[in-house]
């Protein structure tokens, strides 16, 4: 990693509970904040939406996601990584380094929204599937074959023949 | 199931793959989840190379699910 500065690509997944709490623009802030502390300047930052997450990443089945454009090194970049993984609202961070940021990214810059503008819905529970109830079986014993037990075969076979005779 | 003499749809010609359009990336993915391979995409070395980064980069921000099973 080298101190040249480039344009970075973020996209930051953003924890549902915290952006309801606190409210998407004081979350924004935080990012805003870490990102600065290891020296990123953050040109645009703005809500890309709220969706489900195609798979459950911990306990979370949707997330806010949270676009931005952003000039730094890398160690920066490796650095802020760690902050975001460490503490905060933030619980998943991509980084992509980019040639230049696009005229139509430029124009949302740091994206002041309505909290109430950022619908979360409440996150379905999991849809438990309920086992067939499988009836325990008694467990059967195998058959032990033991010197008494041919013995007793024996004995028996003896008995049977002398019935016999 | 798709018929085995049934004409598959053409794959959609893209200049610039990027991970947030999902849509697009669906459309080179099997039911289960797979990219198809360039027999079945059409694309160059290079723009296969550029899907896959760009399903990759979707699938690690759960965009698009690693395993559709």
């Amino acid at each position: 990693m080298t101190q040249e500065t480039h344009t970075y690509q973020a996209m930051f997944l953003l924890d549902n509970q915290e952006v309801r709490q606190n409210g998407f623009n004081a979350v924004r802030d935080q990012v805003k904040t870490t990102l600065e502390k290891h020296g990123l300047n953050a040109q645009v930052l703005r809500l890309w939406g709220e969706r489900m997450l195609a798979y459950p990443v911990g306990s979370r089945s949707r997330a806010t996601y949270l676009l931005g454009w952003l000039q730094g090194s890398g160690n920066s970049v490796n650095e802020a990584k760690k902050d975001f993984y460490l503490v905060g609202p933030v619980f998943r961070c991509m980084f992509l380094r980019q040639e230049s940021v696009p005229e139509k990214e430029l124009a949302y810059g740091i994206e002041q929204i309505e909290d109430s503008a950022v619908v979360i819905p409440d996150e379905a529970p999991e849809a438990v599937e309920e086992e067939p109830a499988v009836e325990a079986k008694p467990a059967k014993a195998a058959p032990k074959v033991t010197a008494e037990g041919e013995a007793d075969a024996d004995e028996g076979d003896a008995d049977a023949e002398e019935e016999e005779s | 199931m798709m018929d085995r003499f049934e004409k598959r749809k053409p794959m959609p010609k893209v200049d610039n793959f990027d991970y947030k359009d999902i849509e697009t990336l669906q459309r080179f993915l099997s039911p289960q989840g797979r990219i198809h391979s360039r027999k079945r995409t059409g694309l160059n070395a290079r723009k296969q190379r550029e899907l896959k980064m760009a399903i990759k980069t979707a699938r690690f921000l759960a965009l698009l699910p690693y395993d559709n099973r």
